[in-house]
């Protein structure tokens, strides 16, 4: 592979939502994943066997293809999400579409690709029509199963498994079967044209810890594979051909920081403290099986939060008690003496979990997360029922997601200790379970008190917390501006909440995006935060800016921005502090960068 | 021929997983398996998964089950049990 660089090329900038922070220097992997251009060929008469003997070749590559996706989806997702691809294996082998198709090619004498697409076309005119949400997004399915038969004619390999150590995969989207595909080992990054927040890219690429921007536009039509290219999500900007000035001064923000993919196995038996003395936890966030690896090799002090959606983010419906107990039984082995603290599902507006719900106006501000669990109780039971039996095989904690009011929290205990009064009369051991409550609604962070005194502990969802604090919908480009970590109202939501929990003698730990940003760790440090959790594959650089500074300078820094009149001025402060205090450990890039300069 | 009424008893109806079990299950037998809804607005044959997720039978929806051949009763039977069972998803 040359490493010489196109010079003639200029260098463009595009920009889109990051969904997945990081910064990265790869080479494109252009993949194709929307619609491949099908043309009409008139074949002759001898030619139609032949024709429909290429078809059944593709399908059979197809076929097999397929079984190792679901295998490999199996190992790497878990079983619950690879149902789909069962879905797709039968779609394949679906006598009625084969048959239309090669009667197609025997009736219109049209090449395997045309009868495909006109086949897979008025499929899906009838999948528009069906008025099941979920059925009709089964549309998309069919379009994955039809691609992969077409690029199987092409006779081209979509095998991503051969990556270069530093691809950038640049898709127009990518098919849920083209995500599972992915070498996960390998992909540096993740762009696409399309997708949002919680789009399935979206979901796997902060599972895994790598960077992701989406809603990118147009930027696969003008990438080629092994061109040069910066993936910058903090700042939601993809740079193609970028120029040697901006290379170099990227190179030395991924140089300084250390790489996340490459960083040696920490010792976790040293505890991790500031220069002057104050402990720091950090703990690992995780969602998906995949991430697992990365938990031990990082070194985490056990897990600060298992978010449980991902159990259903494949299959439409609740996975059974005993198939949440597995699971849970699985993340308390892996957080080993240190524990787990797992979620209750937050489900609600885009994820439904299969329960019939009302199309919501404002899904945000809706049933979703205990409100949801509270309104469909045998949800709530279920899952607690499965926590509590998997405790007494490892650590584990419940954390009450979206809580606004101390009811929430009553209702939700009352709950979960009669699952345990009847665990115990069926002779089925519960484990010790201690009950948290996410602070991330102002409503909460006004009551800390109160909340409190109710909960063994606090999680703080920094996203959510800024998405209700500042009334800014992160998914949403438009006001992407006024999505500000550092306003002033955040931090000091968040020193509050701190308060609060040293106050009322529990601990509280930190678990939004703001965490694993070294920049804003410092802050949260400041603030009072002992415990951060975070993508494990962060921590290396969250420890090496904790091991480096004193808490004293942070919460100097920290209880100055508290005096701040906008976000501005925050921002402005923590580029200058920081960069007089640790010039060695922030260079400028990996500070926020002034607004005017975006 | 043979005929039965079938309910769809579990949460989400005739999603993909079932479905996939549904026309796993049909393709053991050799007999014609059609499957049509009670209100007569739409009918499948049970051993393709593309014509079975169009019924877009949800939890409640009555179909008419119809099995014709050598092992029709044996299918019946099959098939039958799948739904009674909720596809094996009804928790207690």
């Amino acid at each position: 592979m040359s490493r010489r660089r196109r010079i003639e090329e200029q260098e463009a900038r595009w920009n889109g939502l990051g969904v997945s922070d990081g910064v990265v220097v790869g080479r494109i992997l252009r993949v194709f994943s929307g619609t491949r251009q099908v043309y009409r060929a008139t074949l002759g008469e001898e030619d139609v066997e032949r024709e429909t003997r290429r078809l059944r070749a593709a399908v059979r590559l197809s076929r097999m293809q397929l079984l190792a996706i679901k295998a490999r989806a199996e190992k790497e997702l878990g079983a619950d999400h690879a149902y789909i691809f069962d879905a797709h294996l039968l779609m394949l082998e679906d006598r009625k579409l084969l048959e239309d198709v090669e009667n197609y090619i025997r009736e219109e004498r049209a090449n395997a690709e045309w009868a495909i697409k006109v086949a897979a076309d008025r499929l899906l005119a009838v999948y528009a029509e069906i008025k099941d949400d979920y059925l009709r997004a089964r549309g998309s399915d069919i379009e994955d199963v039809m691609q992969r038969v077409l690029v199987a004619l092409s006779g081209e390999r979509s095998d991503y498994r051969k990556l270069t150590e530093d691809a950038v995969i640049v898709a127009e989207d990518l098919l849920p079967s083209a995500v599972a595909e992915l070498d996960f080992e390998h992909a540096r990054a993740i762009a696409t044209d399309a997708g949002g927040w919680t789009s399935h890219t979206a979901i796997i690429a902060r599972g895994l810890g790598i960077p992701a921007i989406v809603g990118l536009r147009d930027l696969h039509r003008n990438a080629r594979t092994g061109d040069h290219v910066v993936v910058d999500a903090q700042h939601g900007l993809v740079i193609l051909h970028p120029s040697a000035a901006t290379l170099e001064h990227y190179t030395s923000i991924t140089a300084s920081a250390p790489q996340t993919r490459d960083t040696t196995m920490t010792d976790r038996s040293q505890p991790l403290a500031t220069l002057d003395g104050t402990e720091i936890t950090l703990r690992a966030n995780v969602e998906l099986p995949a991430e697992y690896a990365d938990v031990r090799r990082f070194g985490a002090r056990g897990i600060g939060l298992y978010r449980t959606e991902f159990l259903l983010a494949r299959q439409l419906e609740m996975p059974s008690e005993d198939e949440q107990c597995r699971a849970y039984i699985e993340v308390a082995e892996l957080a080993g003496e240190d524990g787990a603290t797992v979620r209750l599902f937050d489900l609600g507006g885009d994820k439904m979990g299969g329960v019939a719900t009302e199309i919501e106006r404002n899904p945000a501000l809706g049933l979703r997360a205990i409100r949801f669990s509270l309104t469909h109780e045998d949800v709530l039971r279920t899952q607690a029922r499965a926590i509590l039996r998997a405790a007494a095989h490892g650590h584990l904690d419940i954390v009450l997601p979206m809580i606004s009011d101390v009811m929430d929290v009553r209702r939700a205990r009352r709950i979960i200790d009669e699952e345990r009064a009847r665990l115990e009369s069926e002779g089925i051991a519960p484990g010790p379970v201690r009950i948290g409550a996410m602070i991330e609604v102002p409503s909460a962070v006004m009551t800390a008190d109160k909340v409190a005194r109710e909960v063994d502990f606090f999680s703080l969802g920094t996203n959510d917390l800024v998405q209700y604090l500042l009334a800014v919908d992160r998914g949403n480009e438009g006001v992407a501006d006024w999505f500000r970590s550092l306003h002033p109202a955040v931090l000091q939501s968040i020193h509050r909440t701190l308060e609060a929990a040293q106050r009322a003698f529990i601990p509280a730990v930190v678990c939004g995006e703001m965490a694993s940003t070294p920049a804003y760790s410092v802050i949260l440090i400041g603030l009072g935060a002992t415990i951060l959790s975070m993508t494990a594959s962060s921590l290396p650089r969250v420890r090496r800016v904790v091991e480096a500074i004193k808490f004293k300078d942070a919460e100097e820094i920290a209880l100055e921005c508290l005096e701040c009149e906008t976000a501005d001025d925050v921002e402005e402060l923590v580029r200058v502090r920081f960069s007089q205090n640790w010039p060695h450990l922030f260079p400028p890039k990996s500070l926020p960068a002034p607004r005017d300069a975006e | 021929m043979i005929e039965r009424r079938v309910v769809i008893t579990n949460r989400l109806g005739l999603h993909a997983r079932a479905a996939a079990l549904l026309v796993r299950t049909a393709n053991r037998y050799q007999s014609a398996l059609r499957l049509e809804r009670a209100d007569k607005t739409a009918a499948a044959d049970a051993k393709s998964i593309l014509s079975v997720l169009m019924l877009a039978a949800s939890c409640g929806t009555e179909l008419l089950a119809r099995a014709e051949g050598l092992d029709e009763s044996e299918a019946m039977s099959a098939i039958c049990g799948l739904f009674a069972d909720g596809f094996g998803e009804n928790e207690s």
